[in-house]
């Protein structure tokens, strides 16, 4: 009697995570795409499956950006976890003529500038990724696991500022929710308000 | 709208222009951007000059080019809120931000976010210390703001008030004061005008505002501000009649969040000058965060333990000695009846709480504010719990026996005294009512996470309680070998049985102590009046009604019965006790305390003090130790006295409804409940439900030197 209303209750509790709105749940199936990066190669979070992907919404003109990139934060995030086999794709929802649109040179030309370390930077003109994922932000962050699932979704980190010296003392959400996928641990938090500048989108 | 904002604009700048030329001692900032000024920044004052000692408000002014925009507290999906540090002389004090109503701005891709286009101005409260050097006085304050349009673009400014200091000082830029204080949002409303209830589905919070006067605004929208560690979707407004209910989904895993701090903005349409907003919840006191569960089992657990202790409750103690009494009387019989007979008053418990579950969740899904232990709240309830125990009492004495089954069904009376299972089972419904106003430590808890849940957790909840309290009368029903460690029947069992009677009555005393409290002398005498009518209805039921009478004697005597018991009701209680006047909290002596009102615990957070609140009630026997042990002992009111803490207690015993919303914000069912705020706008410490002198001494050495000094 007791372990069946238990049961009913832990499903009720599971049950929970398909009413949540905007950005797809944690613990939800990633959404897919099918996008070009800037060097002409086809991605998608599919291809990746059996490996960790990291998701990044990017705009270059934001000064939230800015503070992890012109900091050389984000780059050095990238080498780590990408050097441990995690998939890092950059997306740059930007409709044309907005801030942070970028075509296919520009956004080579930015990488080499920024000396940026990701797997592909994705172009997503249209914002269908970016509406798919609810990415609302720049920079707004998802971690998928293996089988596909959203294991974390939020800010890169906790001090939501544009200063670049809130770096040093701010604790780095994404490298703590890799650290511990990696390890074989669950992510403890696993959803926070992401910061920044929202995405620019058509 | 575009007319609108630029007339707006046009006066502001009109304003900015008149303050230039007007006050000399303040100086601006402006962010400059590709050769256009985004934002100026300003500070100024309410107050021509600075009076030591007393209050004013300085303000941020921050102007916009148009279509540009800064944020709100909360800024919603992106941008981050203004922020101003003050860089303060020796003894200044500054109050928290006070925010007018932002716009709700919605960008491409679903993106919602709070904030203020053109201009706008973010007021604080200065206090200056009571003596001042120097002709004038230099505030400096480091303003930092994310403006947007397409972009974003952080801005920062180091700024300058400079005011003279003067013995008496007259109002300055009174017009800019004065729109933006009309458009500060305004505490909540009296219930009768506007009632917010807050109940948590799954990962939806919802919101219910029931208010005639908001009925009249086409536009209502709630603007939530989520403590940092929350994420929210955007709130949706659905409108029947007077009634709004606001729908907000929550992101993040926390399943014990039951409600958000945030304001209810109303107005003739979205955006317009004329919004007015009401903020929910003080700030002060919902800084608190609610205790947070780790895991459900763990409450469960708690549950079960805290269950079993309700056993060892001095209210329930009497009963349950007459359960194991019964148990003793069996231990020579049948091993099959003495099974059926625990299991009966084992049903008898789980009866009770499954009812009590269901009546929690029909109320709270019918929006009332439900605690633990509310029923005694009541006193009707308190008077039939009094009568049955007096009952019960005056048949452990031996005034009346009950022994005819057929009569056994006609009443309450009959249902627990009987002998079998029907007895049993009412025993342990009767046991279980006892023991509710005794919130056992770990009870607290653990209700106080169900009461944030759905309907089925609380369920399971109260199986789990039942359980924990059933099990040592399962276990000893099932193992009657483990009864032969209990004395042999004998005549003692008369001598014990009456001395039960006695603990019944003193039972009894503390209940009409708990209806003096609520109703007032004359309503003890009233219910004492009733008590005496049933006492004698009791008598004759043992002396006249009797096989060995006569038919005729035993029909007079159960119409007597009747006319004593039902006249006396309708007599004593209909009439009499119903007319006695609720005692009105001012009557009742507190010696040092203060009687809580909502007021005062903000006015004094507000001032700074450390406060120590009691949240008691008249019923609540763990409340009256602590008080008596503890909180009135030498030590503790020398430490409280040396602190300089204010102390204030909030009697819970009529279920005052603004005491109620606080308990519910510490996330506890019920009293007892006692917190200490430190002072100086820290964090409030939760006390546990049982105190000792020590661990109170130990809590208000965290209470600073500083404002002890004060």
């Amino acid at each position: 009697m007791k372990t069946k209303l238990l049961t009913a209750f832990l499903t009720l509790a599971a049950s929970t995570a398909l009413f949540a709105a905007d950005s797809p749940a944690v613990g939800s199936n990633a959404p897919d795409f099918s996008l070009t990066d800037s060097k002409g190669n086809t991605q998608s979070v599919s291809q990746y499956k059996g490996k960790y992907v990291v998701l990044e919404w990017f705009n270059p003109g934001c000064p939230f950006v800015q503070k992890h990139y012109g900091s050389g934060n984000m780059q050095k995030l990238q080498q780590e976890f990408t050097g441990k086999g995690v998939v890092w794709l950059t997306i740059d929802s930007s409709a044309p003529g907005l801030e942070g649109y970028l075509t296919a040179e520009q956004a080579n030309a930015k990488m080499a500038e920024w000396k940026t370390r990701q797997t592909a930077l994705v172009l997503d003109p249209d914002g269908k990724a970016g509406r798919s994922y609810g990415a609302k932000n720049t920079p707004h962050m998802f971690v998928i696991n293996p089988e596909g699932k959203i294991v974390y979704e939020g800010a890169i980190d906790s001090k939501a500022t544009p200063n670049p010296s809130d770096i040093a003392n701010s604790t780095n959400y994404v490298k703590v929710a890799l650290d511990e996928s990696l390890s074989g641990k669950t992510v403890t938090n696993a959803n926070t308000k992401p910061y920044g500048c929202s995405v620019k989108y058509k | 709208m575009v007319s609108n904002a630029m007339r707006r604009q046009q006066r502001a700048a009109l304003a900015i222009g008149a303050l230039l030329l007007a006050a000399p001692f303040w100086s601006a900032s402006g962010q400059t951007y590709q050769g256009r000024e985004l934002v100026q920044a300003t500070l100024v004052a309410d107050v021509s000059a600075v009076v030591p000692g007393k209050k004013f408000t300085a303000g941020l002014l921050l102007h916009m080019v148009p279509n540009w925009h800064t944020y709100w507290k909360f800024p919603g999906d992106a941008g981050i809120p203004t922020e101003l540090n003050w860089k303060l002389p020796e003894g200044w004090k500054v109050a928290e931000i006070q925010w007018p109503i932002p716009l709700k701005l919605n960008e491409p891709g679903d993106i919602q976010i709070y904030g203020y286009h053109d201009e706008v101005l973010l007021l604080q409260e200065m206090t200056p210390p009571a003596s001042l050097s120097g002709s004038t006085v230099q505030l400096v304050a480091e303003a930092s703001w994310l403006v947007c349009e397409k972009i974003c673009i952080p801005g920062s400014a180091n700024l300058k008030l400079e005011l003279p200091v003067a013995a008496q000082n007259s109002g300055a830029n009174d017009e800019i004061f004065s729109r933006y204080r009309r458009r500060l949002p305004q505490s909540w409303p009296e219930t009768n005008v506007a009632r917010a209830n807050w109940q948590r589905n799954a990962s939806e919070l919802q919101l219910t505002v029931e208010s005639a006067a908001l009925a009249n605004y086409p536009a209502a929208d709630f603007f939530p501000v989520p403590e940092p560690s929350v994420v929210v979707g955007h709130p949706k407004a659905e409108r029947t009649g007077a009634k709004i209910t606001f729908r907000i989904p929550i992101e993040t895993a926390d399943k014990n969040l039951s409600a958000l701090n945030g304001i209810v903005v109303f107005g003739s349409d979205e955006g317009g000058a004329d919004r007015n907003a009401w903020s929910l919840n003080a700030p002060t006191i919902s800084a608190v965060a609610p205790v947070m569960p780790e895991a459900f089992w763990k409450y469960l657990l708690f549950g079960f333990i805290g269950g079993f202790i309700l056993n060892l409750m001095p209210c329930v103690l009497p009963v349950i000695s007459l359960k194991i009494f019964g148990f003793i009387q069996h231990a020579g019989q049948d091993r099959r009846r003495i099974l059926r007979s625990g299991l009966a008053f084992v049903a008898g418990i789980f009866a009770w709480f499954i009812g009590l579950a269901l009546l929690l969740i029909g109320l709270k899904s019918a929006g009332r504010e439900i605690t633990w232990a509310f029923q005694f709240t009541n006193p009707y309830f308190v008077v039939a719990m009094s009568a049955v125990v007096l009952v019960f009492a005056l048949n452990l004495f031996g005034v009346f026996e009950i022994s005819l089954p057929q009569f056994a069904n006609r009443g309450l009376l009959g249902w627990t005294a009987k002998e079998g299972d029907a007895g049993s089972f009412f025993q342990g419904v009767f046991a279980t009512v006892l023991a509710t106003p005794c919130t056992a430590p770990f009870l607290g808890t653990a209700l106080g996470f169900a009461f944030t849940q759905s309907g089925w957790t609380i369920l399971l909840m109260f199986l789990a309680i039942a359980a924990g309290m059933a099990f040592p009368y399962f276990l000893l029903s099932a193992q009657p070998a483990w009864l032969r460690l209990l004395p042999k029947p004998g005549p003692w069992m008369v001598r014990v049985k009456q001395l039960m009677g006695f603990l019944l009555l003193a039972t009894l005393l503390f209940l009409l102590a708990v209806i003096g409290a609520e109703r007032g002398v004359e309503a003890i005498i009233w219910s004492s009046c009733f008590f005496l009518a049933l006492s004698l209805a009791c008598w004759m039921k043992g002396a006249f009604v009797v096989p060995t009478a006569s038919v005729t004697a035993r029909l007079v005597s159960v119409m007597l019965i009747l006319v004593l018991v039902l006249g006396g009701g309708w007599y004593f209680i209909g009439q009499k006790f119903a007319a006695a006047k609720t005692v009105s909290a001012e009557t009742a002596a507190h010696g040092d305390w203060q009687l809580f009102t909502p007021q005062l615990l903000e006015s004094e957070l507000k001032e700074g003090h450390a406060i120590f609140v009691d949240f008691t009630a008249a019923w609540c026997l763990t409340c009256k130790f602590n008080e008596a042990n503890v909180l009135e002992a030498t030590a503790v009111r020398d430490a409280f006295q040396r602190r300089g803490v204010t102390k204030i207690k909030a009697d819970w015993t009529n279920a005052d409804p603004a005491i109620t919303k606080i308990l519910k914000q510490f996330g506890r069912p019920g009293v007892p409940m006692y917190v200490l705020y430190p002072g100086n706008h820290a964090e409030p410490i939760l006390f546990p439900e049982v105190l000792t002198q020590s661990y109170v001494l130990e809590k208000l050495e965290t209470v600073s030197a500083q404002v002890a000094a004060q």
